[in-house]
């Protein structure tokens, strides 16, 4: 072994691999991007950090088993194989040759995901190591699976979230998953049960949603004594706090999201917590914040109408159900009409244009279309909330608790295990089908292993759904590769057709696993899948590329596109067999993995052609837009200069075949109104976009004091 | 009144409070934002109040774990360089926007000013929300009786001064904007060099901010100065340039010296005395003159110079902090049409 130290870094060291970096975001004299200095970075990064802190090994039998005496890696999950396959698989993955394609790629891998040792000085494996052991660990055995895992990892074709591939493998580690959405239920057990939770997933690492549409709103009663609650606010403040509390016992960052309807009698309260100069006492600064809005809301809006609030607390002693659950659109005329139900009423346009505000301020909150996503949703139950992303959808159930907050009765909560395919690598496939099976059956392997013991209502709701989210992501990066621009009509085709294909394969590989298991999700029986009405427009009409350019791009790949047929036979398969589970895909905004896998985030067009990075570990850096060169700029309009309308029509074509939701950013410059904003909710409601994650703005230095030099400031 | 009789422009016949302490006999009148002489007027005062944010927005607290990690002497300089600032603001809120006003050429200057002067004085108190965040009061007392003992600090923030007090306007606006677009810039080479490495990025997202306002700052006194200048003969044009870059001078040597002081113990010193000739550059410019350093002068490193860019657009991820990209929007109603569906 060697442990030749390299010297601690003060602050007053510059290094070059930052400076070679930055000048990424300078034009080189001639006015062209200099993309071989970020490779340049890259390289000096390795030479000057990453080989001097790595500890080498003589061989891999001497590392592996130094990182087992050690404590560093779990042992069952290498014993599970074969000695000479682990061997072969390491040697297949180093065959590969992986190589970071970009400067913050290698630093983002090296700062935040390889197993460093304890002291976290220097580090004991390197990318290809860190594939190996994911593909090992959730392939338990299964030499098959995990063989394709490493093809499809190594090759940049899936991509496991953050989570598993930080964690796989590692004997100290946090969970595989990182997403959960709690219920929270009018009353005090309820919610103190729902702040330890916070602070248990917190501690793991996760991200956390709570809904509390269900809270009684201010003033309302107490043990029926008048004018006693105190509203939804307070308890915001609780969790904002205890968020920020876990958050310094873990390395990662704790962040907690809160969902509420706006049909709440506290929604412009919940609002005005992100007001600039919103009072100390009630201002959130590091909570994020969603909207659940029904159809109704936009039918007020649009006939200039009062949009009456709800007092949860008398919904849910008139009709039994929750106001969460009830369906606010079905009711609404009925909830009006009835004197037992207090209600308050604001403008539904000042609502609206008092939302658009706050996205300006803050960017929050997030929008849930509630109709859009029930519509939608093929399993029985009502769902009445996303997590801290928005591209989580599914349904849950109340957990009710005894004084001593212990469970009476354990409802279903959820939690979601993603991880995307690179759209370019995945169209070079040279079997498409395959690699989404293979992706499926990973995340499958992470919902298996999965046991969040701390919150019982999350462990018995994965237990029940075996629910994934296969995401996607490098969509503009492959557009722009193929010379089409995002949001064209070639675009957008293109979008319909990949999406379409992805679902047929991620349902046929939960069949098989459902037919090899012989055991469905809980609840297939009422689901759209088992009376076949989730088929119907698959095999009611053909799906056929609209462009001959698109037709052209799948067959180029020999990617076979599912006809009318295929999908009947799926049909009778799965009413036969069932699938195993509950939800199969769900788009997430994919922010460090897209870096690592050299892609362009999400579906969504880039940010910026060189985007400028700031994260709390990372410090500030440039990174350029994956599959972008001097010759191909045209292709790489940013999101700005895109417009809300093409990557909502981008969404909407990919929003049809995914069963639960797509992360979608609206990207605004500083010259746009509230009433732009408003405009594109009105635009993306009436697409059947689902939920809307953040609106993020642009201003542009004022002119005569930007920086000449800068690529990213002249917005080229 | 005959001297209200409608013909006569209204400009004519009254003077703008201010003026008061010259003619307590002329009439007043109110500002009107509905007449503007100068669009610059409207365009700056419309993207100050865009820009306009609160230290309490920033999860200042967040930083306390890479506090706790730096060196005392990081500390130190930290704290010193954040006083220093602070004083320079307060110098700045107190004084140097507000002796602007009675030079003001329109109307809407006058507020302009004023909204400046409130921001500056934001800025002053920002610096004491990062010291009551990570630091204690002893060590905070510590650093402002360094600020007052400090004879190079004390003669940077009296050699404006002496002109915002003195009888020339125009060399007020020339202190005030070496003042906002020199003086400054010493002090935020650290924070800027901190963002690039990831240490007390939180902190550094609320200089971000700061410095968007400077941006502005300087760049509309130095507009105001360049129409000033338009009313003068060529020989006080040449009486104002020679003043500008002597000043310049005294400025910049007591810049080196005092910047010496501080970075010099990290050994970023080479670094800042590079950024202090940039941004001295950057203040003639403003004031619409020739630079005084060469381009081999001024070369800065380049992640402090792409990490200088005033606009809005970097992509931050909001779970480690608020980034500083958010402006207060414009509202606008909705039309009936807006909602045909």
């Amino acid at each position: 072994m060697d442990f030749t130290t390299a010297e601690r870094v003060g602050i007053g060291a510059r290094l070059d691999y930052h400076a070679l970096n930055a000048q990424l975001n300078l034009f080189a004299p001639d006015g062209s991007i200099q993309f071989d200095k970020d490779r340049e970075a890259a390289q000096a990064y390795f030479r000057q950090h990453v080989v001097p802190n790595s500890i080498r090994f003589e061989s891999l039998e001497e590392k592996i088993a130094y990182l087992i005496d050690n404590d560093y890696y779990e042992e069952a999950f290498l014993r599970a194989y074969e000695w000479t396959f682990v061997k072969d698989l390491y040697r297949r993955a180093y065959a590969a040759d992986h190589r970071f394609a970009s400067f913050l790629g290698a630093f983002k891998y090296y700062t935040s995901y390889t197993l460093k040792t304890f002291d976290g000085t220097r580090y004991l494996e390197t990318y290809t190591d860190r594939v190996v052991a994911t593909a090992l660990f959730l392939g338990r055995g299964d030499e098959k699976l995990a063989t394709g895992l490493v093809d499809e990892i190594i090759s940049g074709r899936f991509q496991p979230a953050t989570p598993t591939f930080l964690n796989a493998g590692k004997k100290q580690r946090g969970e595989l998953v990182s997403c959960f959405l709690l219920r929270v239920e009018d009353n005090l057990e309820s919610i103190g049960r729902s702040v330890n939770s916070a602070l248990q997933l917190s501690k793991r690492g996760g991200g956390v949603a709570l809904l509390l549409t269900n809270l009684r709103e201010t003033g309302a009663p107490i043990k029926q004594i008048e004018n006693q609650a105190s509203g939804v606010v307070p308890v915001m403040k609780i969790l904002e706090d205890s968020f920020s509390y876990a958050n310094q016992l873990g390395a990662r960052q704790g962040a907690g999201a809160v969902y509420l309807h706006a049909h709440h009698p506290d929604i412009l309260r919940f609002l005005d917590t992100k007001r600039e100069n919103a009072d100390e006492k009630i201002r959130i600064k590091t909570l994020s914040l969603g909207v659940v809005i029904p159809d109704v809301t936009f039918e007020l809006a649009r006939d200039n109408r009062e949009m009456h609030l709800f007092s949860p607390y008398d919904v849910e002693r008139v009709y039994g159900v929750p106001l969460s659950d009830l369906g606010v659109t079905e009711h609404y005329d009925e909830l009006v009409a009835n004197p037992k139900i207090r209600r308050t009423t604001i403008s539904a346009r000042e609502f609206f244009k008092t939302l658009a505000e706050l996205q300006f301020e803050s960017g929050y909150p997030y929008v849930l279309f509630e109709d859009t996503v029930n519509r939608d949703n093929p399993l029985p139950g009502w769902v009445n909330m996303s997590n801290l992303c928005s591209e989580i959808l599914q349904v849950n159930t109340p957990s009710t608790f005894d004084e001593a907050i212990g469970y009476e009765q354990v409802g279903r909560d959820i939690s979601c295990n993603l991880g995307s395919l690179n759209i370019f690598e995945a169209m070079a496939s040279a079997d498409f089908g395959a690699t989404v099976e293979t992706a499926v059956r990973g995340l499958t392997s992470v919902s298996d292993q999965s046991h969040i013991r701390a919150v019982p209502s999350v462990e018995a709701g994965n237990d029940a759904s075996h629910a994934i989210g296969l995401g996607q992501m490098n969509l503009h990066g492959y557009l722009a590769s193929q010379r089409i621009h995002y949001g064209s009509a070639e675009g957008v085709d293109f979008t319909d057709m990949y999406f379409y294909a992805v679902v047929y394969h991620a349902i046929r590989a939960s069949n098989r696993l459902a037919i090899e298991r012989g055991t469905t999700f809980e609840g297939f029986a009422g689901s759209a899948y088992a009376d076949g009405t989730y088929f119907a427009k698959y095999t009611e009409r053909a799906w056929e590329p609209a462009t001959e350019r698109v037709r052209g791009l799948f067959a180029d790949a020999g990617i076979a596109l599912p006809t009318q047929q295929d999908w009947r036979e799926l049909q009778a398969s799965v009413q036969e067999h069932g699938i195993y589970n509950a939800y199969l895909q769900a788009v997430p905004p994919t922010g460090s993995i897209s870096y690592i896998n050299n892609a362009t985030a999400s579906i969504h067009p880039v940010a910026s052609k060189i985007e400028i990075r700031k994260e709390g570990k990372l410090g500030r850096v440039y990174f350029p837009a994956p599959h972008l060169d001097n010759d191909n700029l045209e292709y790489f309009e940013d999101a700005y200069q895109v417009g809300y309308e093409k990557i909502i029509d981008t969404y909407a074509a990919a929003t049809q075949h995914v069963d639960q939701g797509l992360s979608c950013t609206l990207f605004f410059l500083d010259t746009a109104t509230t009433r732009d904003i408003n405009k594109a909710q009105i635009y993306a409601w009436r697409k059947g976009i689902k939920t809307l994650y953040y609106i993020r703005l642009r201003q542009p230095a004022l002119e005569g004091t930007e920086i000449d030099a800068c690529v990213g400031a002249c917005t080229l | 009144m005959t001297d209200t009789i409608p013909g006569r422009p209204i400009t004519e016949i009254s003077v703008t409070p201010p003026s008061y302490r010259h003619d307590p006999a002329a009439r007043l009148r109110p500002i009107n934002w509905n007449r503007i002489t100068d669009e610059k007027d409207l365009e700056v005062w419309n993207r100050l109040t865009a820009n306009f944010w609160l230290p309490e927005k920033v999860p200042l607290s967040n930083d306390i774990q890479a506090w706790q990690r730096m060196t005392p002497e990081e500390r130190t300089l930290t704290m010193r360089v954040f006083t220093g600032l602070t004083m320079l603001d307060t110098v700045q809120a107190t004084v140097g926007e507000i002796c602007q006003i009675q030079d003001a050429r329109t109307d809407h200057e006058e507020a302009v000013y004023t909204n400046i002067a409130f921001m500056q004085s934001v800025h002053a108190r920002s610096y004491s929300s990062v010291f009551s965040t990570l630091t204690s009061t002893a060590e905070i007392d510590d650093a402002y009786r360094w600020a007052v003992g400090n004879e190079l600090l004390q003669e940077r923030c009296k050699k404006v001064l002496a002109h915002y007090y003195g009888d020339e306007p125009l060399k007020r606006k020339v202190a005030s904007t070496l003042l906002s677009s020199l003086l400054l810039y010493a002090g935020f080479y650290l924070p800027l060099h901190f963002s690039v490495h990831a240490t007390l990025t939180n902190t550094a997202d609320m200089i971000r901010l700061i410095l968007r306002d400077k941006a502005v700052h300087g760049y509309y006194s130095g507009y105001k100065y360049q129409r000033g200048l338009e009313k003068l003969d060529a020989a006080g044009r040449q009486e104002m340039q020679d003043f500008t870059f002597a000043l310049l001078e005294e400025l910049y040597e007591l810049e080196l010296a005092y910047s010496g002081e501080l970075y010099e113990p990290l050994g970023l010193m080479e670094d800042v005395a590079v950024f202090v000739r940039y941004n001295a550059n950057k203040a003639l410019m403003n004031l619409g003159y020739p630079t005084r350093f060469t381009a081999e002068e001024t070369e800065v490193n380049p992640e402090i110079l792409a990490a200088l860019s005033p606009g809005a657009d970097e992509n931050h991820d909001f779970f480690s902090g608020s980034g500083s990209s958010y402006v207060i929007g414009k509202a606008e109603d909705t039309s009936d049409d807006d909602w045909a569906f």
